[in-house]
């Protein structure tokens, strides 16, 4: 009895719990695709068809999911290095071959099609730590010059990308790598170092790194009615469109504020106000409950998983989703400055669609092999 | 499977796996936090925020009453006129532009202009935008209508004008032409399919049919300038651009004529355009609408007819004013003052440039005054036609009507000589009115107190504004001795009451006074009020206010002295002595007084043509008419037209004859009409 059931239990499973939250997350952000890009022409609402290409999207995001879940995840441990080297290339290509789309170069054309090589990039930067981990287990705990490597693996593609300028998607490296560093113990002191050199390096990444319309964005976040940029109008207007969902919500595509054009961007970065509009408090809760779900099961699988790369892949994954849910909601709920991060798999774009649904097999993949 | 990699171990994360779940969980709780903060605490501060980005009042036009006179004739209405604007970034410059400029009949002089100028508001557009905006038809279309502000029936509000459009500068528009006439609209309207970018908007033009008929008292609009706004009392109902009553009717009575707005609520993209209003209504707060209220109608006393022959006899002079009222109402007949304008240009109806020339070239005219009305705000000595009242005011003071002055051609007081007209010889007062001797009038006024004038003088009107309410008025003067004791320094002579007697020195009247005070003369001493509007009604005909005769003063006068004075009068018309029995028409009975009075002028610093024409007198003739039993009294005022006799009485005497005409063409339209209806069984 007991060695059958231990046989039956060794076979990959499907998480079923995992897919279900997957697939209602991103059923709920087509459809609310569907309302944000809505337009009015005339008298008669028209729906463009960016929809029709996110579905494209989710369905090539979810052929690659499947691929990366059904190889097992400690292939792809061997050949992290060679991956992470060929995604540093294909960053500095950005800067040779990118089009520039609205003062930013982060798209490589293949084709008919933009490819965005810094969203990728999201999933090597993973397994490359999680490898290092993997090869590195340690009884007592580590001291700065232990993370060094790591943390300069994340700084490195961070430090391109913030060049572009995409400072976003350059605090998703670090923060996820940090979020993965967070499992190993490591010493007070070498803590403390870290506290202090962050602090010190503050003012001189405000002086330096930052663009002045990053600088713009934070001062119009921490006094609105001095800075009347745009950004500001698009962080007031998201919050009144979210207030004007109330509990209930104004209903599906009547939105006055998105479906009469006070949201711009509301199909990139600010899709959730158009949803927080329509479906108001009881919508959101919903929503913000499946992604609640969707970080702590990462949380749980890598609990589960096997060894040390399928846990720091596991949370790794879980990180990267829930940076981007946090900092995304963060900013339409006004409370962070615009940062332009995607709230995965409800904003428009095929390459953040990939790498989420790429990021979700491995996930997949690491519970199915515990 | 383990051929791969080693397994290794994970003890090291054990610890931390809890608080990763306990972290993310209370950051989710965080955010959760923050909408029941928005969407629960502040959920109706902010849907009031969404509804005020949307939801806005447009305003609804009014249409400003119908001005008409006594018989009914429109004086003043609203006529339709159309703008012609271009919206650069979706007009094609190549196809449609030359096509809409034919249809507007410019040439090419303006043709070429106003390219240059749509290419140059382009060129701020961006031709990348344009070229853009002008790929597809539909986005065209959809830019043009977002472009005009003014597609329907309502007009923007200039307080509160549309959001401002998401890509400034893209949505300006350009005046072609104001007021395009019929055809070029026919024309536009046929073809607007094929002319994006071109956009006609209607706009409601105040319309004067009868022109410079009766311009003073009617009056004509104006545009409210911020200036203006500033200054008026109920600014709330006008906007800049809006138009109100300059002077006249059009401004005593703006606050009847003009109406109320209404407005109805519409729910604007971001941008401007509309949306329809099924799809707005669940957005809508009740009441969705307020119906605007057209302006009264007013009716006026005024025959437009008689106000016609004023006008053509006063047509050979330069400059002068003719009032006719009833004498049994003290409702005004007719007011005429020349030379005039045309309300019509001054209104903008042809253009705001034909306008501008307009009022520079009437503002500059500082010899005939043509925008100044002088029936009632100027003021002239009254000359000979004030003999009446210094008769009557003699005759309460116990002159014996009997008495006889011996004329030879003036008089010498003190140091002063005050000169006849003519010779008279001996002359009783009867004769002295006839033939208007000063020399009479001057003894007349050695023995007069200059009070006892005044008051005679003022109680029939002299002095006082009559209250008529349609152009600002002038007081007049009727000399009192302390008046003249402060103008002279004390220095009080009788020379003043002399030369107050013949309606001279520091007597002034308004044309309108005078026609009053002979209109008091001629009932029997019943002071009217002068009115000029009959009825208002509202705009489907309901007199809503009607305005009976209001009588201002009875005077009490003794009826020998009167019928004295007015037999006098008659003589001056009828008697073959009289000053203005050369000037009477036959088939008349028309009892009055000429006057011609003279005015003092420096000449320094004056051109010859301009003291030629100041030093002049006034031409003047005072009557009514018929003798008997008199319906009207009339004022002919001749400025600087030389004798009275000669050169104002026969303008009067036109007017009363086409009066009588006519009364009796309305009396023969009646007649058969009453006639058919006794014949039928």
């Amino acid at each position: 009895m007991r060695s059958e059931h231990v046989s039956f239990r060794a076979g990959p499973q499907i998480d079923m719990a995992l897919l279900l939250c997957v697939v209602a997350i991103s059923t709920v952000g087509v459809l609310n695709l569907y309302s944000a890009t809505s337009v009015y022409i005339g008298v008669k609402a028209v729906v463009a068809d960016n929809y029709v290409s996110q579905i494209y999207w989710i369905v090539v995001g979810t052929l690659f999911g499947i691929l990366f879940a059904a190889i097992d995840y400690r292939f792809f441990e061997r050949i992290a290095l060679f991956a992470y080297a060929g995604g540093l290339v294909s960053l500095g290509l950005v800067f040779v071959l990118a089009r520039n789309i609205r003062g930013a170069a982060r798209w490589i054309p293949i084709g008919s099609f933009q490819f965005q090589p810094s969203e990728f990039m999201k999933i090597l930067v993973i397994l490359v730590v999680a490898k290092f981990i993997h090869n590195d287990p340690k009884t007592e705990p580590r001291t700065l010059v232990d993370l060094a490597l790591p943390l300069l693996a994340a700084l490195i593609p961070a430090a391109l990308v913030a060049k572009q300028p995409d400072f976003g998607t350059a605090m998703i490296y670090l923060l996820t790598t940090l979020s993965v560093l967070a499992m190993t113990r490591i010493r007070r002191k070498s803590l403390a170092w870290l506290a202090v050199v962050l602090g010190v390096s503050t003012p001189f990444v405000w002086k330096y790194i930052l663009k002045p319309y990053q600088k713009n964005r934070i001062l119009s976040f921490l006094d609105p009615e001095q800075h009347k940029t745009a950004d500001a109008f698009q962080a007031i207007q998201s919050k009144i469109a979210i207030g004007n969902g109330g509990l209930t919500g104004e209903g599906f595509m009547q939105g006055t504020q998105n479906q009469f054009g006070y949201l711009p961007d509301q199909f990139s970065d600010f899709p959730f106000a158009v949803f927080a509009e329509e479906q108001g408090f009881v919508g959101c809760v919903v929503l913000l409950g499946l992604y609640c779900f969707l970080c702590v099961w990462a949380v749980h699988i890598a609990s589960q998983a096997k060894d040390r790369f399928g846990a720091a892949i596991a949370v790794g994954v879980g990180a990267m989703l829930f940076w981007h849910v946090i900092f995304n909601l963060g900013m339409v709920l006004g409370l962070l400055p615009v940062v332009g991060v995607t709230l995965p798999l409800f904003s428009y774009g095929g390459s953040s669609i990939v790498t989420t649904m790429i990021g979700l097999g491995l996930l997949m993949n690491v519970s199915m092999r515990r | 499977m383990d051929l791969l990699v080693q397994r290794s171990d994970v003890g090291e994360f054990r610890r931390r796996y809890h608080w990763m779940a306990l972290f993310v969980i209370s950051t989710f709780a965080v955010l959760v936090g923050r909408l029941t903060q928005l969407q629960i605490f502040e959920g109706e501060v902010h849907r009031q925020e969404a509804r005020n980005n949307v939801v806005h009042e447009r305003k609804l036009a009014t249409t400003r009453g119908v001005i008409r006179d006594a018989y009914g004739r429109v004086l003043a209405a609203n006529r339709p006129s159309y703008n012609v604007y271009v919206v650069p970034i979706a007009v094609d410059i190549d196809q449609v532009w030359p096509r809409a400029a034919q249809f507007m009949g410019l040439d090419a002089a303006e043709e070429a202009a106003l390219r240059d100028k749509i290419l140059a508001l382009r060129a701020e557009i961006g031709e990348a935008k344009v070229k853009r905006a002008q790929s597809d038809p539909k986005r065209a279309l959809a830019l043009e209508r977002l472009c005009n502000p003014d597609s329907d029936d309502s007009d923007v509000d200039p307080d509160n004008p549309a959001p401002a459009p998401t890509q400034p500068g893209a949505c300006r528009q350009i005046l072609l032409k104001s007021d395009v006439d019929r055809d070029a609209v026919g024309a536009l309207e046929t073809h607007s399919g094929e002319l994006t970018g071109i956009v006609l908007v209607p706009k409601a033009v105040r319309y004067y049919p009868y022109g410079e008929l009766g311009a003073h008292l009617i009056g004509y609009m104006r545009e409210v300038d911020a200036d203006m706004l500033r200054r008026l009392s109920d600014k709330e109902k006008y906007g800049a651009g809006d138009r109100i009553g300059a002077t006249g009717i059009e401004r005593r009575w703006e606050s009847y004529l003009k109406g109320s707005r209404g407005w109805r609520k519409v729910v604007l993209q971001r941008g401007g355009h509309e949306i329809d209003e099924q799809r707005a209504a669940r957005y809508l707060d009740e009441p969705r609408r307020l119906e605007p209220i057209p302006g009264r109608d007013i009716s006026l006393t005024v025959d437009i007819e008689l106000v016609k022959s004023m006008h053509d006899a006063i047509r050979p002079y330069k400059s002068g004013a003719v009032a006719a009222v009833d004498v049994r109402t003290g409702r005004i007949l007719g007011l005429m003052s020349s030379p005039g304008f045309d309300p019509n240009v001054l209104s903008g109806g042809a253009g705001m440039k034909a306008a501008k020339e307009a009022f520079q070239r009437l503002f500059s005219d500082h010899l005939m005054l043509p925008l100044l009305d002088k029936t009632m705000s100027a003021t002239y000595p009254p000359g000979s036609t004030y003999k009446p009242f210094t008769a009557l005011a003699a005759l309460a003071n116990a002159l014996d009507p009997g008495m006889e002055v011996d004329c030879h051609g003036g008089l010498r007081y003190g140091k002063r000589w005050f000169g006849c007209l003519g010779v008279h010889g001996h002359v009783n007062l009867h004769q002295a009115l006839i033939q208007s001797c000063n020399t009479y009038f001057y003894t007349l006024g050695m023995n007069l107190n200059i009070d006892q004038l005044a008051r005679v003088s003022m109680d029939f009107g002299f002095g006082v504004k009559t209250g008529v309410g349609a152009n600002p008025e002038a007081r007049g003067r009727a000399p009192t001795h302390a008046w003249l004791m402060r103008r002279y320094g004390g220095q009080f002579v009788q020379g003043f009451t002399i030369n107050a007697a013949i309606g001279q020195g520091e007597t002034e009247v308004t044309v309108l006074q005078l026609a009053l005070a002979y209109a008091a003369l001629a009932n029997g001493g019943t002071l009217y009020q002068p009115q000029v509007v009959r009825s208002i009604e509202t705009s489907d005909g309901t007199v809503v206010q009607e305005f009976p005769p209001r009588v201002r003063r009875v005077l009490e006068l003794d009826h020998d002295h009167l019928t004295l004075v007015k037999s006098a009068l008659a003589g001056v018309v009828n008697d073959k002595h009289g000053t203005a029995h050369r000037a009477l028409l036959p088939g008349l009975d028309v009892a009055g007084k000429t006057g011609t009075a003279q005015v003092a002028v420096q000449r320094r610093g004056m051109t010859d043509a301009e003291y030629e024409w100041r030093h002049t007198a006034h031409a003047w003739f005072a009557g009514y008419s018929p003798v008997g039993s008199p319906e009207m009294a009339i004022v002919a005022l001749i400025e600087h037209g030389g004798g009275g006799g000669t050169i104002a009485a026969p303008v009067a005497m036109k007017v009363i004859h086409d009066w009588q005409a006519l009364k009796e063409k309305r009396l023969s339209a009646t007649v058969p009409a009453s006639d058919s209806g006794r014949a039928a069984p």
